[in-house]
């Protein structure tokens, strides 16, 4: 359970605040309280969490955005969903809604950023043109869609377009019946289906303080590792790919299929849906399927240092990755960053350690200062090490007792669940309204931050270490539209 | 490189003889319900409350399945618990109509079509890929069809960078609303004959997304050919669904759970094998 500090201030000081306090933005939304409607930031500052509430006055109140850049995204939505007037904002065009007006070639404008953040200008001139890549690209890829400005070979400027696949996710855990509503969660991003069923879970566990049994917690870390396993080795499938290196590819690539295996064989379900409920897991690991499990990761885990080795030693691969995509920590800092594509920057942030939850005890967060594609590669390796640990300990600690008690009334009225996924920290903000329903979620997943820094780890790049880049984000574009 | 040569040689066969031989899925696999609508006790409205996408509903008192909007998520085998509805582990989900993914007191049961390309594209079919606002993980399934284990390119199945070159055009996720117009365009540059699958539940009926979002299903959209249930449908459900556009696979049975004795009605659900 996160425990809030509470802080007030007029929407006219929000901006001075949120400065004043530094830290890292987790959160910046419009909460449900209308009449009164009011703005709401979390902020991690330190070992402590923040909550800053501000009223709003009117239509408009003063951006955040020129002062803290984190706010960037945060404040565009709620101009687009909720109608109030960031003034001052550097680019306030659409985000989540795309409007009819805005034509597929539009580049967005450059706005009034200060000049460090403004990243790459755009440019004019014979030779400069846009390259249109998306939403429906070549291969097999989720919705998105990229402007590349260039004039041949380097990247003058790359706008990141998002919100094809909304499914209007938020509105849906408040429509459906409560205990259903961890099933919309889960589909929200489908390969992070543990840590959004995790994160909400939280939340409505922290709303009628409901324990959580250890058997169920050490089940849950479980679950959550391997999905953390089979999401790193999908990034490494993809860069092999793009580095040609077809045997690399489809040697990680059988990996990657053990582990969706072992998750049917655990779970019932490839991506480990239908496990995690408020209250504890709807599975049980009974002691023969946790010595297969631990057998099929030993054998894994021989195969997979096999080839990581030969991997690690291939200079194609090393050429293109290191110093590709170039995230430097004070941006990653700047932009609230999460997950491997902070901790490849340097910044020492893992939600498991922050707020720990469901049993996690100390292990070694992986980071790295280098800031580039390998660096975020090199993370996630040092982190499938210590998913290895994390499920070996779980299985050995998988005590007697109950894996789910049951969720009684809401007691209190708001609450924040956060879990770690493989790209992040995630978040469900989830506000209690009569008779146990839920009248607001907002939640945000790892991929809607990380997707904010998408045009400025391409400075003076080249087009053709685009997919490199691209993949070491390890970006979801369906959690990030929700 | 030569280590990988080395390593690319040596290594075992992995593929699936699939669909030459069947591939089984483990015991407890969650692929869809199935209900014998006989077995059904007076109290089926419980039944279908807790069912999320709509998959279960009562028509004149009487139980209904539609496995085109069934995510496999079991809550309707512990609400029912008369046995009436149980989760079936099967891989070989996908249909040509929606009706055959009913079962109900007005279900229609069609016949095996065949293929609307005919018979020239058994033997190679070029697939053309469009995400209409999936969750992301049924594009990771159709993408380990071209790992190891699955190897489409064996059966004559390949992908392709243009919908110019497209037989097929595989289509995940419930339609968006700004993934309409670039779904019907992906669909008017293909050259006919042109075949439409909708992969995933979510593709096949909206799944738990409702207006105005979404627009609820592939079929709101596109004339669909091929229907593959399935949250996320598995990698060989992708195959079975392709080799019924191609003509080669008969279609899924309906979802009706054959009748079973008391006893054994009571099937625990999950994975705890």
């Amino acid at each position: 359970m996160i425990g809030l500090e509470e802080r007030t201030c007029r929407s006219t000081d929000l901006a001075a605040e949120l400065e004043r306090v530094g830290g890292r933005l987790m959160l910046l939304f419009v909460t449900a309280a209308d009449p009164g409607r009011e703005l709401c930031a979390i902020v991690r500052v330190g070992d402590r969490t923040l909550r800053v509430r501000a009223p709003l006055a009117g239509r408009s109140y003063p951006a955040v955005t020129p002062r803290v850049p984190a706010a960037h995204w945060f404040e565009r939505e709620i101009h687009d969903l909720w109608g109030n007037v960031p003034e001052g904002h550097p680019r306030l065009e659409p985000l989540v809604r795309h409007a009819p007006e805005q034509g597929e070639l539009a580049l967005p404008a450059n706005g009034e950023m200060s000049a460090e953040h403004r990243g790459a200008e755009r440019l004019s001139g014979p030779g400069v043109f846009v390259f249109p890549y998306g939403p429906v690209r070549s291969g097999v890829f989720e919705a998105a869609q990229f402007l590349v400005q260039t004039g041949g070979e380097d990247v003058a400027y790359c706008a990141q377009r998002l919100f094809f696949k909304r499914r209007g996710a938020e509105r849906r855990i408040c429509e459906v019946p409560r205990e259903l509503a961890v099933l919309v969660a889960e589909r929200v991003s489908g390969t992070s289906s543990v840590a959004h069923a995790l994160a909400f879970s939280h939340a409505v566990e922290a709303l009628s303080e409901t324990d959580v049994p250890p058997r169920a917690q050490a089940i849950r870390r479980i679950l959550a590792e391997l999905e953390r396993m089979y999401n790193h080795v999908e990034v490494a499938v993809r860069e092999c790919e793009d580095a040609s290196l077809a045997v690399a590819q489809a040697q990680f690539a059988a990996l990657k299929e053990r582990l969706h295996r072992l998750a049917g064989e655990i779970v019932g379900n490839r991506f480990l849906r239908g496990a995690v409920v408020p209250g504890g897991v709807r599975i049980d690991v009974d002691p023969g399927t946790a010595s297969a499990t631990s057998d099929a990761l030993r054998e894994w885990e021989r195969d997979y240092r096999r080839v990581l080795s030969v991997l690690l030693q291939t200079d194609s691969f090393l050429d293109r990755l290191v110093s590709a995509g170039p995230l430097s920590a004070h941006d990653a800092r700047d932009f609230a960053c999460v997950g491997p594509v902070a901790r490849g920057s340097g910044i020492d942030l893992d939600t498991r350690r922050e707020e720990p939850y469901d049993g996690y005890g100390e292990f070694p967060v992986a980071r790295h200062a280098d800031g580039d594609a390998m660096a975020r590669m090199e993370v996630r390796f040092q982190e499938i090490d210590s998913s290895l640990e994390l499920i070996r300990a779980a299985l050995g600690s998988l005590v007697g007792g109950p894996v789910r008690r049951p969720v009684g009334r809401f007691i209190r009225e708001e609450a924040l669940g956060a879990a770690e996924s493989a790209r992040g920290e995630t978040l469900y903000w989830l506000e209690a309204g009569d008779g146990d329903t839920l009248r607001r979620c907002k939640l945000r997943a790892a991929s809607f931050v990380n997707y904010g820094i998408f045009n400025r780890v391409f400075d003076a790049q080249v087009l053709t270490d685009f997919s490199f880049i691209e993949h070491s984000l390890g970006l979801s574009p369906a959690g990030c539209d929700g | 490189m030569i280590r990988w040569f080395l390593r690319g040689v040596s290594h075992r066969r992995l593929t699936t003889r699939f669909p030459r031989s069947p591939e089984p899925a483990p015991a407890g696999f969650r692929a869809r319900a199935v209900l014998d609508p006989e077995a059904a006790s007076l109290d089926s409205a419980r039944c279908a409350e807790v069912c999320l996408p709509g998959a279960l509903s009562v028509d004149r008192d009487r139980l209904r399945l539609d496995a085109g909007r069934c995510i496999g998520c079991g809550l309707c085998v512990e609400a029912c618990g008369d046995g009436s509805v149980a989760i079936d582990p099967g891989y070989e989900l996908a249909a040509t109509s929606r009706s055959r993914l009913m079962v109900g007191e007005d279900a229609r049961e069609a016949d095996i079509v065949p293929s609307a390309l005919g018979p020239a594209f058994r033997r190679s079919m070029h697939i053309r890929h469009v995400d209409a606002g999936s969750d992301g993980a049924v594009e990771q399934e159709i993408a380990a069809l071209l790992g190891p284990y699955y190897d489409m390119q064996r059966l004559g199945l390949f992908f392709t960078a243009s919908p110019r070159h497209a037989d097929v055009l595989l289509v995940t996720g419930p339609v968006t609303g700004p993934m309409e117009q670039p779904l019907r365009r992906a669909y008017e540059a293909m050259p006919e004959p042109r075949v439409v699958i909708a992969a995933g539940t979510d593709a096949c009926s909206g799944s738990i997304w409702t207006e105005p979002e979404v627009r609820g299903g592939v079929d709101r959209v596109l004339p669909v050919d091929v229907y593959i249930p399935g949250d996320p449908p598995s990698p060989i459900a992708l195959l079975h669904g392709l080799l019924l556009a191609a003509g080669r696979v008969p279609e899924a049975a309906p979802p009706r759970r054959p009748r079973v004795a008391e006893d054994v009605a009571h099937t625990p659900v999950g994975g705890s094998r």
